[in-house]
C-alpha cells in the first residue's frame, strides 16, 4: 500500500441517536484518514462524538442510535457507504460490508479496539486468561492450546508480572491498570492493522499512564500497527501522536500533524484547549479555562458551533458553520473549520465582533476577560 | 477451599435461625387459648383427667422450663407427639415432606426452565410482539393466585377432558400394588407424572412469571455492559454473547430472586395440596390447625423454615458458584 | 414536550420526587393510566360497601341491589350467567353473574367482597410500611447492636414462609378477619425492613448526612428530614406491589378458612364454597378469581409504573 492510500478513511460520518426530546447528531459529517504505522489523535472535550466516532467506525452504535450517512474504506475495501433508495430515503449501499462479514473479518482481527474502562471492560465471572484466549481462538484461528500459549506470552508482553500464574485470576483480582494491560493485550494478541483506543488512559492514575503511553510506542514500533488514540488530553496528544484531529460537538475543528497543531495554531479552540493545559513553561496564574461549558448535541448553536465560547467571534460567525478547510500555509496539509482564515470567503475582518451580553455563562466570563 | 469454607460458614449462620424460628413458633403456640390436653380430651372430661394427661405430656410445667426442654429435644431432634395422630411429630412429617418435595422440585424446574428462555428472548427482542407477549404473560402470572389457577386446570382437564387427575399426588416409589390400575414401576411412574403436571403448574407460574421478569431486565442491563461491547468488538457472534458472555452474568440477579420465591412457594404449596388434596406439609399443618394439634403445629412450621433456610443456602451457593467475587469478598 | 427534556436532565432529579410532578409523569403511561382507573373502580365499590355494611345494616344492598348475605327468596340457586344454561335454569338479566348455592346474587357478593381486598391492601400494609420503616431506618442508621437483634428478628420472620407465619399466628389467636389482617401486617414489616435498611445505610454515607451530623442536628431529626424522604421512591413502588401480594394472602387465606367467615363475603372464601361445584357451576369459580386477578393486577402495574418514574435506573 502506498503512502497515498490511507489504512482508513473516514468521510463525512453521521451517527445520530433518536431520543424522546429530539435527534441528537453525535458525530455529525467527519472525515479523517489514518496512514499505516501512524498514530492519529482524536482530541475533543466529553461529549465531542469521539467515542461515538469509534463505536461508529467498528459499528458498535446501539440502538437508539444509528450511523446514518458517510463512507468508511479500509485497506482499499468499502466498509460502509450510503446510497439514495428508490424512495429518496438514505441506505447501506450494495458495497457495504454485510453485518456478518465485518464481524468475522474485520472486529478484533484486522481493526481492535481498547475501551475506556477498565474496571468494565472485563468479564467478572470469567477469567482474565479465558477472555484473552477466546478472542485469539476466534481471529487468528488458532487451538485452544497454541491460542493459551499466545495469551501467556502477550500478557507477558504487557508487562504483566508472571503471566502463567495470572491467566487464571479473575478480574477483580488485578489492579486498574493491570486490567489496562489486559485490554491491550487482547487488542495486540489480535495482530490487527488498526487498533482503535477509546481514552485508554483515562481512569488511570498519571504514573500508570505514563508506563503504558511508553509501553505501547514501544510495541508500536515492534509491530508497525497504525493506532487511533481518542483522549482529552494534549499532553497525551504531544507524547504520542503523529496527527491529530480535533472535534468540537460532532464535527471536526481542526486537522494538522502535531508540530503543526502546536505551534501553528489554527482554530481558536484548539488555542483555547492549549492555553487551558497546564505545560511546564507556563505559570498556573496563565492558565485560561475556555469559557463555558459545551451545549448539548441535541440543540446545537446556529452558525460556528464553538462560537458563543469563541474569543474571536463575529457576527457572521452566527450565520456559517464552517467545513474544515486547508488552510495551510507550510504546503504541509492543515485543516480548520474558522471563517477567520481567507480559505474562507465571507469577509470576516469587517464583521462585527459578538458581544457576550447575551452568554449565560455570566461568572465563567469575568475570569476569561482578564485574561484577554 | 474457599467454596468449602463459605459453606461452612453459611450453614453456622442458619443455626441461630432455626432456634429463632422454634422460639418464635414456640410462644405464638403457647398463646393459644386452653391447654391443648382440654382439647384433646373434649369438654366431657373431668378434672382429674385432664390434670393427669397435663402431667403426662408435661403441660402442668411453668413455661420457661417447657420452651428450654421443647428446644433441646428439637436440637436432638425430638419435636414432640402428635396428639391427633399419636405419634412422633417427626415421624409424621417425615412421611409428608417427599410429597411436598417432590411437589415444589416439579414446580420449580418448571418455572426455571420456561422462565430463562421466555425472558432472554424478551430481551433480545425488546420492544417486539415476542416481548409484549410474554410481558403480558408474566404480568398475569405474578397477578393470578396459584389456588384459583389449579381449580381452573381442574374444571378443564380433570372434569370437561378428564384427561388428568385431579385428585392426590403418586408417589414415584410407591409399591405398584398400591397404585390403582398399575403392573409395573413404569405405570407408576406415568401416573406420577400425570398427578404432576396440573399442581406444577399451579404452583409454578407464579415463579415463573417473577423469574422471567427478572430475567429480562437482568439479560437487558447485562447487554449493555462495557464487557458485552468488547466482546462485539472482538468479533464473537451473537449467538455466542447470548449463551455464554451475558447469560452468567444475568443469571445472578434471577438466582436472588428464586431465593426470594421460596416462601412464597413454600406457602403456594399450602394451597396447592389444598386444592389437589395431596397429602403433603401443606395439608399437614392446615389439619394440625383445625385439630389444634400444638406440637404438630410447631414441628410443621420449623420444618416450613428449615425448607426456606436450606433453600436459601443453595441459593447462595449457587450465586457463590457463579460469581467469583463473592468467596473473597465474604473471606475477609 | 418542556417536562419530558426536564426529566431527560440529570440536574433536575431532585424535582422527580415531587407528587405532582411524579402524577403528571405516572399519567402519559396508558397502563398506569388504566390501573388507576380500575384501582378507582374498586376502591369506590368497595367504599360503597363498607358504608352500607358498617352503617346501614345492608340497607342500600338490599334497596337497589340485593342483599349480600341472606337468601334471595324466589331466587334459584346455581344460576348460571346471562347466555348459558344448567339443570339449574337459565341466566337471567336480574343476575348477570348467577346465582350462588342459596341463591344469592353473585355480582353483588363480589362487589361486597371488594371491601376485604381494599381494607386489607390499605391497612395491613400501612401497618407493614410504618412499623417496617422504622425499624429498618432505626438499624440502618444506628447499627451496632441495635442494628444486629432488630435484623435477627427480621430475617427470623422472613424466614417462615408468609402464609405459614400466619397460619400459625392465627392459630393461636382466631380466625377471624381481623387476625389475618394483623398477622399480614407482620409479615409485611420484614421486606419494609430490610428495604429501609440497605437504603439508609447507602444515604447515612451521603455528604449532606454527615454535615447535618455535623452541624449537631438530633439523630431523630436526622432520620426524619433527609434519611426517610430520600428513601420514598423505593418505597412508594414496593408499598403498591406488596398491595397486590397482601390481598393475594389474604385471598389464600379466606380460601383456607382462615378470614372473614360466612356469611360475610371474600373472594377467597367464594372460591372455597365454588370448589364444591365445579361440576355443575364452573363459572362459580371463575367469577372471584377474575376478581383477585384483575385488582392485584391493577396493584402490580401501577407500582411498575411508578417504578419507572420515580427511579429512572431501573427503567426497562
Amino acid at each position: 500500500m502506498t503512502a497515498s492510500t490511507p489504512l482508513l478513511s473516514v468521510d463525512n460520518l453521521q451517527t445520530q441517536f433518536e431520543t424522546a426530546e429530539g435527534t441528537v447528531r453525535a458525530v455529525d459529517g467527519i472525515s479523517f484518514d489514518v496512514h499505516e504505522g501512524e498514530t492519529v489523535g482524536l482530541v475533543g472535550e466529553s461529549g465531542a462524538g469521539k467515542s461515538v466516532a469509534i463505536s461508529s467506525i467498528l459499528r458498535l452504535v446501539e440502538s437508539p442510535g444509528e450511523i446514518v450517512g458517510g463512507e468508511i474504506r479500509f485497506q482499499g475495501e468499502t466498509l460502509l457507504s450510503f446510497e439514495e433508495g428508490p424512495d429518496g430515503e438514505r441506505r447501506r449501499s450494495p458495497e457495504t460490508l454485510s453485518n456478518e462479514e465485518f464481524r468475522r473479518r474485520i472486529r478484533g482481527r484486522e481493526i481492535a479496539t481498547i475501551f475506556q474502562d477498565p474496571m468494565e471492560s472485563l468479564n467478572p465471572v470469567f477469567t482474565v486468561g479465558s477472555q484473552l484466549q477466546e478472542f485469539i481462538e476466534i481471529n487468528r484461528e488458532l487451538p485452544p492450546k497454541d491460542a493459551r500459549d499466545v495469551a501467556i506470552e502477550t500478557l507477558r508482553e504487557v508487562d504483566i508480572p508472571k503471566p502463567e500464574d495470572r491467566f487464571d485470576d479473575y478480574p477483580h483480582e488485578f489492579s486498574g491498570g493491570m486490567r489496562q494491560r489486559v485490554l491491550i493485550a487482547m487488542a495486540i494478541a489480535c495482530q490487527p492493522s488498526l487498533i482503535l483506543a477509546d481514552e485508554p488512559t483515562t481512569a488511570l492514575d498519571v504514573t500508570v499512564e505514563g508506563q503504558i503511553l511508553n509501553m505501547v510506542s514501544n510495541l508500536q514500533d515492534e509491530y508497525g500497527t497504525s493506532f487511533v488514540w481518542v483522549t482529552h488530553d494534549l499532553a497525551v496528544v504531544a507524547d504520542i501522536c503523529d496527527r491529530v484531529n480535533v472535534m468540537y460537538l460532532g464535527q471536526m475543528a481542526e486537522q494538522a500533524n502535531v508540530h503543526d497543531l502546536f505551534d501553528d495554531t489554527k482554530h481558536p479552540y484548539t488555542e483555547a484547549l492549549l492555553n487551558s493545559v497546564p505545560r511546564p513553561d507556563k505559570t498556573v496564574e496563565s492558565l485560561t479555562p475556555i469559557e463555558g461549558v459545551m451545549p448539548e448535541a441535541i440543540d446545537p448553536p446556529a452558525g460556528c458551533r464553538f462560537h458563543p465560547r469563541c474569543p474571536d467571534a463575529r457576527e457572521v460567525c452566527r450565520e456559517i458553520n464552517p467545513d474544515a478547510r486547508n488552510v495551510s500555509d507550510t504546503g504541509r496539509p492543515h485543516n480548520a473549520a474558522c471563517v477567520k482564515h481567507d480559505a474562507f470567503d465571507v469577509d470576516y475582518e469587517h464583521s462585527a465582533p459578538i458581544k457576550s451580553e447575551d452568554d449565560e455563562f455570566g461568572e465563567d466570563l469575568q475570569v476569561t476577560e482578564g485574561s484577554r | 477451599m474457599s467454596h468449602l469454607r463459605y459453606t461452612i460458614k453459611r450453614l453456622l449462620q442458619a443455626i441461630p435461625v432455626l432456634i429463632g424460628i422454634s422460639s418464635i413458633t414456640f410462644f405464638l403456640i403457647n398463646a393459644m387459648p386452653g391447654s391443648p390436653v382440654e382439647v384433646m380430651l373434649g369438654p366431657t372430661a373431668s378434672e382429674e383427667l385432664i390434670a393427669a394427661a397435663e402431667e403426662r405430656y408435661g403441660f402442668d410445667q411453668p413455661i420457661h422450663v417447657r420452651y428450654v426442654k421443647y428446644i433441646l429435644a428439637a436440637m436432638g431432634g425430638d419435636l414432640g407427639r402428635s396428639i391427633h395422630y399419636g405419634v412422633p411429630v417427626t415421624t409424621k412429617i417425615m412421611e409428608r415432606l417427599p410429597v411436598t418435595l417432590l411437589l415444589l422440585a416439579s414446580s420449580f424446574a418448571f418455572a426455571i426452565s420456561v422462565a430463562i428462555p421466555l425472558g432472554i428472548v424478551s430481551a433480545r427482542r425488546r420492544n417486539q410482539p415476542v416481548d409484549h407477549g410474554s410481558r403480558v404473560v408474566s404480568l398475569i402470572g405474578v397477578s393470578t393466585p396459584n389456588f384459583w389457577i389449579g381449580l381452573l386446570l381442574i374444571i378443564v382437564f380433570g372434569y370437561h377432558l378428564q384427561v388428568l387427575p385431579s385428585n392426590g399426588l403418586v408417589m414415584p416409589l410407591t409399591p405398584i400394588s398400591e397404585v390403582e390400575g398399575a403392573t409395573s414401576r413404569l405405570d407408576v411412574l406415568v401416573q406420577t407424572a400425570k398427578s404432576l403436571i396440573m399442581p406444577t403448574i399451579a404452583l409454578g407460574t407464579l415463579q415463573m412469571a417473577a423469574v422471567s421478569r427478572i430475567e429480562r431486565s437482568s439479560m437487558l442491563e447485562v447487554l449493555g455492559r462495557d464487557y458485552i461491547k468488547l466482546a462485539r468488538a472482538f468479533g464473537v457472534k451473537e449467538s455466542v454473547i447470548t449463551r455464554k458472555h451475558a447469560f452468567r452474568n444475568a443469571q445472578l440477579p434471577v438466582v436472588t430472586i428464586i431465593g426470594l420465591q421460596l416462601t412464597s412457594a413454600l406457602g403456594g404449596a399450602v394451597l396447592t395440596e389444598t386444592v389437589f388434596n395431596i397429602n403433603g406439609m401443606g395439608r399437614l399443618i392446615i389439619q394440625a390447625v383445625r385439630t389444634q394439634d400444638y406440637a404438630l403445629i410447631m414441628g410443621t412450621t420449623l420444618f416450613f423454615g428449615v425448607m426456606f433456610v436450606i433453600g436459601t443456602l443453595v441459593t447462595d451457593l449457587t450465586y457463590a458458584y457463579l460469581d467469583p467475587r463473592v468467596t473473597y469478598e465474604g473471606e475477609d | 414536550m418542556a417536562a419530558e427534556t426536564e426529566a431527560a436532565d440529570g440536574e433536575e432529579y431532585e424535582s422527580r420526587v415531587g407528587a405532582s410532578y411524579t402524577l403528571s409523569r405516572l399519567l402519559q403511561d396508558t397502563s398506569a393510566r388504566i390501573s388507576l382507573f380500575l384501582i378507582a373502580i374498586i376502591s369506590a365499590g368497595a367504599l360503597f360497601a363498607f358504608v352500607d355494611a358498617e352503617f346501614l345494616d345492608y340497607r342500600l344492598a338490599e334497596t337497589y341491589l340485593y342483599h349480600p348475605l341472606r337468601n334471595n327468596v324466589g331466587a334459584r340457586p346455581l344460576l348460571p350467567p346471562v347466555g348459558l344454561s344448567n339443570q339449574f335454569g337459565e341466566g337471567v338479566m336480574a343476575h348477570p353473574l348467577g346465582t350462588d348455592t342459596r341463591g344469592r346474587d353473585i355480582a353483588v357478593r363480589l362487589l361486597y367482597g371488594s371491601r376485604i381486598a381494599i381494607q386489607i391492601a390499605l391497612v395491613s400494609t400501612t401497618i407493614g410500611v410504618v412499623v417496617g420503616t422504622t425499624v429498618g431506618a432505626v438499624s440502618g442508621y444506628y447499627g451496632g447492636w441495635v442494628d444486629d437483634v432488630l435484623m435477627r428478628f427480621v430475617e427470623i420472620l422472613y424466614s417462615i414462609p408468609f402464609l405459614v407465619l400466619v397460619i400459625a399466628f392465627m392459630a393461636a389467636f382466631g380466625r377471624e378477619l381481623i387476625y389475618a389482617m394483623i398477622g399480614v401486617s407482620i409479615i409485611s414489616i420484614p421486606i419494609f425492613a430490610r428495604l429501609i435498611r440497605s437504603e439508609v445505610l447507602s444515604i447515612r454515607e451521603e455528604t449532606y448526612v454527615e454535615a447535618a451530623q455535623a452541624a449537631g442536628v438530633k439523630d431523630r431529626n436526622i432520620l426524619l428530614r433527609h434519611v426517610i424522604p430520600n428513601s420514598f421512591a423505593p418505597v412508594v413502588v414496593q408499598t403498591t406491589l406488596q398491595m397486590g401480594t397482601n390481598i393475594l394472602i389474604v385471598a389464600g387465606l379466606s380460601f383456607l378458612g382462615f378470614g372473614a367467615q360466612p356469611p360475610t363475603p371474600s373472594w377467597g372464601q367464594m372460591l372455597s364454597i365454588a370448589r364444591n361445584y365445579m361440576l355443575p357451576a364452573p363459572w362459580f369459580s371463575v367469577w372471584p378469581g377474575l376478581a383477585i386477578l384483575v385488582t392485584v393486577m391493577a396493584f402490580n402495574i401501577l407500582g411498575d409504573g411508578l417504578r419507572d418514574t420515580l427511579d429512572p435506573r431501573l427503567e426497562n
